[in-house]
């Protein structure tokens, strides 16, 4: 009888137990908003394909900057705008003529005021034409493409060794987030080949040299209409590289580059570590100058520089094998955050003792402005170069979506020179109101003494607001 | 002589465990059939966003699907056609090889299995993937629930955890109807164990060959005023090459 009574009782507990449970699953359900379970909920009429093949939208984005005084290495004129008001149209679309034939168009038309620019001059037009060049499929997976192409490599996001044509590519930049430099920035005259196996692939390109190289741009010269390929087909330029997958999912690239009469040799490799985690190097190295015999060289050359002026800093004219790396990694948390850490290394790039020399002579010729004027020369190459200014930095990057509320996207890094600590930091916040209509704003800081790379630059900081259109 | 016994019962109850498993394991794959069509093919998928019952973003997705014969998973190719600021960009999902591509920057950049989950609605939401290559399953019961359109449906309700590094989710649970082996309803936990997301899976009709989900109601468990649905759209066979699976042909795949 009592062994009855606790069979019933047991039987009852389970089925409490399974009746509860499914109880506590339907009540689920009442999660899902209403409209959204009927049968015939109205789904919108999808795009169709080609749609993918355009990114087109409308800015504006008004800037204003902090200047600092009282630098212990004054900075030549014209000093950094303390304000900018730009409007842009930015477009980039494809057409596909046929299976075989395609023509790709990217351009951004940018309306801008600064307050060191006359309204109205033709400095307040800027149109920077990015690409432009037909793409034709000679064969299965085999391509010929020919005009003004961005050819990008590399497997880092700070800085890239191996991505070559990135050099003077960039005009006027709104955000000095890596990720959005290489968005926005000219590509280069070319002609390239590329052949597509399963699990390996080869490109070669060559890029002819058409005009001579001409003088580091500021914010007041740009070109306005002018096309400025003499900042990206100044050199005879051929680059081959081309990938294999080993196994598994190892699959690294090998770059192999010449400019002029300089030959560098280049490597990315990426490897995943687990669900959250990518592990990813790049190299590249050849024989070069250092930074201050080749910007010297280079401003002798255009005639920003004296050319029989002696430098002010201490020269190496000898060429060694100098190496560029870019090692890091990516990490993802469950709250959406993604963080990239990178280590990066210049070995052309400013020594301690190149910081020091820096430093030394340019506050010790305060007077003379033949001297701050070469000194910064040095750093505005560097930076027309998109190279790195100090041998040794570490570079930290965010990036958290629906960061505590939908729709809102947070992105900030920070670059920081190891020898002095000082950091440029960037924050940016993008709201996307609809599908059509993002508002957003960032804060770029210089950090450091005055000592100090970041430290001793004319911008302290500056803040940008922009509302866009995507069409 | 108990000892003889007790390695028997011991025996017996491995044995069940391991019947049992396989039964899972043999549910999952059929649930896997139902979801997912054997030839490559590719679909139009719509994902709207509700923020408190309101819809407020619209992504529309193409998925080129294919079955890699050497690890039985799915190969995954996924083209942005909306939001605007977002078209062409691209994602590809290959085993451990996840390549995001920006025709903008005109950078493949690769990402890890954990940035597949980002986003309210997220790329692990559309990919196709067979849940018995990348789950390990137990059966934990026999339950009726009711469907998104409130209808009963009896259940095996089955506790999925994940078997390799390419599983989207630390752990599943997972209700699949008898019978049909119709997928219904799945919760997706972190490896924190921490509820995320609760899918149920609507709009049982003809798609190549077989009754399949045309529609996804994903409700964000951390969050419960976001819910999304993702409309499986136009769904075509299609022959897909195997070149199209490696991160130097995203920048030439065409819109087709």
């Amino acid at each position: 009888m009592i062994a009855r009574w606790c069979t019933m009782a047991m039987i009852g507990i389970i089925l409490f137990w399974g009746v509860a449970a499914n109880a506590d699953e339907n009540s689920d359900l009442n999660l899902i908003p209403q409209g959204v379970t009927q049968p015939q909920s109205p789904t919108p009429e999808p795009p169709t394909a080609s749609a993918g093949n355009q990114r087109i939208y409308l800015e504006n984005a008004a800037v204003a900057s902090s200047l600092r005084s009282n630098l212990l290495v004054p900075f030549p004129p014209p000093s950094p705008p303390d304000w900018q008001e730009r409007l842009f149209l930015d477009a980039r679309k494809q057409w596909q003529v046929n299976d075989q034939l395609s023509f790709t168009l990217s351009d951004r038309f940018n309306l801008r005021a600064e307050s060191d620019i006359a309204v109205p001059s033709h400095e307040n037009v800027i149109n920077e034409f990015r690409e432009g060049y037909v793409s034709w499929q000679l064969l299965e997976r085999t391509y010929l493409d020919a005009g003004r192409i961005n050819l990008k490599s590399g497997a880092a996001i700070g800085f890239n060794p191996t991505d070559f044509f990135k050099t003077r590519a960039v005009v006027e930049p709104l955000s000095v987030d890596p990720t959005v430099l290489r968005e926005d920035r000219l590509g280069t005259l070319m002609v390239e080949g590329q052949h597509i196996w399963e699990g390996a692939a080869v490109l070669v390109a060559f890029a002819p040299k058409l005009y001579n190289p001409t003088a580091v741009y500021n914010n007041s010269n740009l070109r306005s209409l002018d096309p400025s390929f003499d900042r990206t087909n100044a050199n005879d330029r051929l680059l081959i590289k081309g990938n294999v997958t080993l196994y598994d999912d190892l699959a690294p690239e090998f770059l192999v580059y010449r400019q002029g009469n300089q030959t560098s040799f280049g490597a990315n490799v990426t490897e995943s570590i687990g669900q959250k985690t990518v592990a990813y190097a790049e190299w590249a190295g050849g024989e070069r100058s250092s930074l201050i015999d080749a910007a010297l060289r280079y401003g002798h050359e255009t005639g920003t520089l004296p050319p029989n002026a002696s430098g002010a800093l201490p020269e190496d004219p000898r060429r060694h094998f100098q190496n560029q790396l870019s090692v890091g990694a990516s990490y993802t948390t469950e709250s959406k955050i993604t963080f990239n850490l990178e280590y990066h290394f210049d070995q052309a790039a400013f020594s301690r003792r190149d910081w020091d020399n820096w430093f030394r002579i340019g506050a010790a010729n305060v007077g003379s402005p033949s001297i701050p004027r070469e000194l910064w020369f040095i750093r505005s190459y560097a930076l027309d170069q998109q190279e790195p200014i100090s041998e040794h930095s570490l570079f930290l990057r965010a990036d958290w979506v629906d960061a505590f509320v939908p729709n809102l996207e947070l992105v900030g890094f920070i670059n920081t020179d190891l020898y002095d600590g000082s950091s440029l930091v960037q924050l940016e916040a993008d709201y996307y109101l609809s599908n059509a209509w993002t508002v957003g704003g960032l804060v770029i800081a210089d950090l450091g003494r005055k000592h100090s790379d970041f430290g001793s630059l004319p911008q302290a900081g500056s803040a940008l607001l922009k509302l866009a259109r995507y069409f | 002589m108990r000892f003889p016994h007790l390695a028997l019962a011991i025996a017996l109850a491995v044995r069940s465990i391991s019947a049992q498993a396989e039964t899972a394991q043999q549910i999952i794959a059929a649930s896997d059939q139902v979801r997912n069509p054997g030839e490559p093919f590719r679909s139009t998928d719509t994902l709207i966003e509700y923020i408190g019952g309101k819809p407020r973003n619209q992504d529309v997705l193409v998925v080129y699907s294919k079955l890699n014969p050497a690890t039985q998973q799915y190969r995954n190719l996924i083209r942005y056609l909306e939001p605007p600021r977002d078209q062409g960009k691209m994602v590809l999902l290959d085993g451990k090889s996840l390549w995001f591509y920006d025709p903008n920057s005109k950078a493949s950049v690769r990402i890890s299995p954990q940035q597949r989950l980002i986003g309210q609605a997220s790329i692990a939401d559309v990919l196709t993937v067979n849940f018995a290559i990348d789950y390990t399953g137990t059966l934990l019961g026999d339950e009726t629930i009711q469907d998104p359109q409130h209808q009963n449906r009896q259940c095996w309700h089955l506790d999925m955890k994940a078997a390799n590094d390419q599983a989207s989710y630390n752990r599943v649970e997972y209700w699949v109807e008898h019978g049909t082996d119709y997928p219904i309803k799945a919760k997706f936990y972190s490896d924190s164990g921490r509820l995320l997301k609760i899918l149920y899976y609507d709009g049982f009709e003809q798609r190549l060959g077989r009754f399949r989900p045309s529609k996804a109601i994903i409700v964000d468990a951390v969050d419960t005023s976001l819910a999304t649905t993702v409309a499986f759209g136009e769904v075509t066979a299609q022959d897909i090459p195997e070149a199209w699976f490696q991160r130097d042909y995203l920048p030439r795949l065409q819109a087709q």
